[in-house]
């Protein structure tokens, strides 16, 4: 289906003006009369238990307003699914930076020297600091009472763990493997592993909550406000409808802002105070104590035929949790794009099992498609390493196996989606991959799939008598281009111009909204635009917009809602091609330039469009060679922006993005979702080239010059100086 | 932030009696780019910041008939745009041409980076190949510190307290001598080097070597002179085998940490392949 005209012209963004001129109001702008600062006491312990807590000369300094401690909110857990994060610890810490005590004060000075005047007498516990050591049979159990923990409702259930150190586990089969990999012609066996890296939204989280009357308010960084506050309902034991959640315009969420830790207790310090209390992260905290992508490891196997093609594979996925399981939406507190390995490939027989693990480190969360960078950085690396030892180009291996209409694909569904070959091809095309290069120099491949999002929202609009449109919904913009979507489908299939329609959000009080995340917005909130879009047109009963408009009298205004629920299933894809240089006296790797052919079906927002894709490659491209949270005994190194390395500009290779279309995209006018689609792949191609341009094949990332220089083929890599050891 | 005194003198010697009046809770601001992370992360708690701005002899940058001479408030981008530096030494300017971004080039000071003492940092690995020295002024008088002896550990310099960073000087390079900064930077271009080479060499008519000095970037907790290399170049045909030799010492001459930018035994081997870069560069 090809949309409307309205769609092809380049979008003003909703959200555009405000941004650039400094306008918009952030969580950390917002004034509040009399609001005092928070400021908490961290653990200094991977894992320790809490002996005593001593907080009187704090709560003696001139300035503070109230001191909180674990034993007053003695067990308030929070969490999206399971709640096992206290609000603040009573018994034990489990990480380095887990909180201890909070202090309300004037100002956030006096908080902080209030912080530093409470003395906390730990008892030092030794830490489980990688998933082996956590997932023996004799391991201590760092979370003994988690029977009892508060599991949210929502759909599926928490399924049974093999081990009490598990926050998740699954065993997923189709087909019957064993007699498939008997019947393989050759067997591949590779395993890789995968840092915490962060979201680095430039926003850090912020929050104020204070009470009015018998409610609640909160505004917060939080990308999904309802479910914020279902959360704070459920851990401070409040009824839903006490708690409003408005939140201001987002600064970058990248996944990491689905989760808050602060609002609860800054719930108990409002009231405790009787007023306001706010807090803005600082970065460092950001980066040490927040929710990054899991750490992985993830051994893959693959039996393949004489032809290569694969008739069997398995996955063994272990993701690090951290120290608790809150960070995860979904019932079976994995990062689902991690579980099933060999996403778009046909794939007659699999077993996939996946697991995310409690250690004493910083918890896991939902970061740009949860699980599945580590997920397509082995499967991608895996089938190059296949091809090499097939003898066959990585190209066609991937040509002969990607999965077609109607194929088994990994998780043993049949595949809807585009057609993988034709992405390929041209993507190859377009890197010039016959092309002899010099030495040094090679070029990867990788191929990403993404489902497109699924879930059901309502948005109203009203018609009045100037002829505008306010379009009403619960979705905020965290600079994804939400509004401007909704925007521009309703003014697409009204036939109206785009700026006569403008977006509101609602707060907690109006419509149930799942918020951002999981690709949902464009197939979610772009089905209920239209399908609002289209109850009014009829409504309208063929009279146009202006027409309808003129007809009302003073204060009239025509509304409709629609409720839409998206239940198809569908994928985006793309195909990357990445050419790069490795200087072999020192391993440095440059990437030389890149394409990216997707196909994301009808496109609704093309600047916006453009700026995830784009987006979506420079995020890949830093988890590929930089980004690295490195923990050192349960603590972030890399602790500041100046050490946690995000890519510039400089770093930026130039980028061809290539469209091609099956038309058959199912979200409005075949539109389908773009925002996690092009990260995942990026490290995988990068790696594939290294190995094709010098021989190194680097298992684990970032791949950095060290590890490039370290798995250089011994005839490559030169002596130069003695090495001291 | 912490409430501090903020005083801005006009003058070098107000500046010095503010200094002098209570050294331990002043602490000094050139371009602040270093000092200013350090007051917002309350690792530092001065009761007074003494600002140096006002003082304008201490912006210049002047070839003498002894070299060059650098004022302490000259920021990187006033030295990687000066036509005396770039005629002393082309290398030194490209150094500070390389610092950081653009944003930070225009703030940053010479001054302000020798005194902060980051052993990552570009300028002192330079400055110290070209044999320069800091002046450095108390109430008592002036004090000339060689390079060498300026760094004493991980950002930590043998300046006392009441003394201030005046200037640079660096004498005039050899005859036909040539000067080069190898910056290797593996990751981000916004990124600290992981390790870096600056070298200067001269020859006579038959190709040995006269002049020979080599400095090392991120090869331990300051900046290092690798005299052994240094040594076995002088007097000798400066030709391949001449510098594999010399990077092998100069590797062997360092002690590097293990930090996010490498592991100690990468950068020890990083440092033989750009110092003998850097030799071939000048050669």
């Amino acid at each position: 289906m090809t949309g409307p005209t309205i769609l092809d012209r380049p979008e003003r963004r909703l959200d555009g003006d405000e941004k650039t001129t400094g306008a918009a109001k952030y969580t950390a702008d917002l004034e509040v009369p009399g609001a005092l600062q928070a400021a908490f006491v961290r653990s200094p312990y991977p894992h320790a238990r809490i002996v005593s807590v001593d907080t009187a000369r704090a709560r003696s300094l001139a300035g503070v307003r109230a001191v909180l401690t674990g034993a007053d909110v003695r067990g308030q857990r929070l969490g999206r699914r399971l709640q096992d994060w206290p609000v603040l610890c009573w018994d034990r810490v489990l990480f380095v930076g887990d909180r201890v005590a909070a202090v309300a004060a004037d100002t956030r000075e006096i908080a902080d020297d209030a912080v530093r005047l409470i003395s906390v007498e730990y008892e030092e516990l030794s830490p489980l600091l990688d998933m082996d050591e956590a997932l023996r049979p004799d391991a201590p159990v760092l979370h003994p009472d988690g029977a009892s923990y508060r599991f949210l409702e929502g759909r599926g259930e928490r399924p049974a763990v093999p081990h009490p150190n598990h926050q998740g586990h699954v065993l997923e089969t189709h087909g019957d493997v064993d007699a498939a990999f008997a019947r393989a012609a050759r067997t591949f066996e590779h395993e890789f592993a995968t840092p915490r890296i962060h979201q680095a939204a430039l926003e850090p989280r912020a929050a104020v909550v204070w009470v009015e009357g018998d409610r609640v308010r909160v505004v917060s960084t939080n990308k999904a406000p309802f479910n914020l506050r279902d959360q704070m309902a459920a851990t401070l034991g409040l009824s839903k409808d006490r708690i409003v959640v408005d939140n201001g315009t987002i600064g970058g969420d990248f996944g990491g802002k689905g989760l808050s830790t602060d609002e609860f207790v800054l719930y108990h310090l409002a009231k405790a105070t009787g007023r306001p209390v706010r807090v803005v992260t600082r970065y460092a905290d950001e980066l040490t104590t927040t929710n990054p992508r899991h750490a992985s490891r993830i051994r893959l196997r693959t039996g393949v035929d004489a032809d290569g093609r694969i008739v069997a594979h398995e996955s063994h996925a272990l993701f690090d949790g951290g120290a608790y399981a809150a960070g995860k939406p979904t019932a079976r507190l994995l990062v689902e794009g991690g579980v099933e390995t060999l996403e778009g490939y046909r794939v007659p027989a699999a077993r996939h099992e996946a697991a995310t693990v409690y250690t004493n480190q910083v918890p896991g969360g939902h970061m740009r498609a949860p699980g599945q960078p580590q997920n397509v950085f082995a499967s991608e690396s895996h089938l190059d390493l296949i091809a090499r030892e097939l003898g066959i180009t990585p190209l066609e291996l991937r040509r002969r196996n990607v999965a077609r209409p109607g194929d088994p694909t990994t998780t043993g569904e049949p595949w809807h989606g585009p057609d993988l070959a034709a992405l390929l091809d041209r993507a190859a095309l377009d890197i010039d991959a016959d092309r002899p290069r010099p030495g040094g120099r090679g070029i990867g491949f990788a191929l990403g799939v993404r489902h497109v999002g699924r879930g059901s929202t309502t948005i109203s609009l009203r018609l009045g008598r100037d002829g505008t449109i306010e379009a009403r919904t619960g979705v905020g913009d965290q600079g994804g281009g939400q509004h401007t979507l909704i925007q521009r489908i309703v003014a697409a299939t009204l036939g109206v111009d785009p700026v006569t329609v403008r977006v509101r959000r609602l707060s907690t009080e109006g419509p149930q909204d799942p918020g951002i995340g999981g690709s949902r917005v464009t197939p979610v909130h772009g089905g209920a635009a239209l399908a609002a879009a289209q109850a009014l047109k009829e409504k309208l009963g063929g009279r146009s917009v202006a027409e309808a408009a003129k007809a009302l009298g003073t204060g009239e205004e025509i509304v409709v809602s629609a409720k839409f629920d998206a239940t198809a299933s569908d994928h985006g894809a793309c195909a990357h091609a990445i050419e790069v240089a490795v200087d072999v006296d020192t391993g440095a790797v440059r990437v030389l330039a890149a394409v990216v052919a997707v196909d994301v079906g009808q496109v609704i927002n093309p600047v916006g469009l453009r700026g995830q894709l784009e987006g979506g490659f420079v995020y890949g491209l830093g988890m590929a060679l930089f980004e690295d949270l490195a923990l050192e005994d349960g603590r972030v190194r890399a602790a500041n922006l100046g050490d946690y390395k995000l890519p510039t500009i400089a770093d930026v290779p130039p980028l061809r993005i290539v469209h091609l279309s099956d038309g058959h995209g199912v979200g409005p006018y075949g539109a389908r979702s773009a925002g996690e689609l092009v990260n995942p792949g990026v490290p995988a191609a990068v790696a594939n080239a290294v190995q094709d341009a010098c021989g190194s094949r680097v298992h684990t990332l970032p791949i950095t010059a060290e590890r490039v220089w370290n798995a250089l083929p011994a005839p490559t890599r030169r002596p130069s100086g003695p090495v001291r050891s | 932030m912490r409430p501090f005194d903020y005083v801005e003198p006009e003058t070098l010697e107000e500046a010095l009696e503010i200094l002098a009046a209570d050294p331990d809770d002043t602490v000094v601001m050139a371009g602040g780019t270093s000092l200013v992370i350090l007051l917002k992360q309350d690792l530092i708690r001065p009761a007074r910041v003494l600002g140096l701005r006002r003082i304008a002899e201490l912006r210049a940058i002047s070839a003498t008939d002894e070299g060059l001479v650098l004022g302490a408030l000259a920021t990187h981008g006033m030295l990687a745009r000066s036509p005396a530096v770039r005629a002393h030494a082309a290398a030194l300017a490209s150094t500070f041409a390389a610092v950081a971004t653009v944003r930070i080039r225009e703030q940053a000071t010479l001054g302000g980076n020798l005194a902060h003492a980051d052993p990552a940092q570009d300028p002192p690995v330079t400055l110290l190949a070209l044999d320069g020295a800091a002046v450095a002024r108390s109430r008592f008088g002036e004090r000339r510190i060689p390079l060498d002896t300026l760094f004493t550990d991980l950002f930590e310099t043998s300046l006392e307290p009441g003394e201030l960073l005046l200037r640079v000087e660096l004498p005039r390079l050899p005859v036909a001598a040539r000067a080069t900064y190898q910056k290797f930077l593996p990751a981000t271009r916004d990124d600290y080097a992981t390790v870096s080479v600056a070298a200067a060499v001269a020859t006579d008519a038959r190709g040995a070597c006269t002049h020979a000095r080599i400095a090392l970037g991120g090869a331990a907790t300051v900046p290092l002179r690798a005299r052994e290399a240094e040594r076995s170049l002088m007097g000798r045909r400066f030709d391949d085998a001449a510098i594999r030799e010399a990077a092998a010492l100069a590797a062997a001459a360092t002690d590097p940490i293990d930090d996010l930018r490498g592991s100690a035994s990468y950068k020890r081997a990083m440092v033989g392949v750009w110092t003998e870069r850097a030799l071939r560069e000048v050669a």
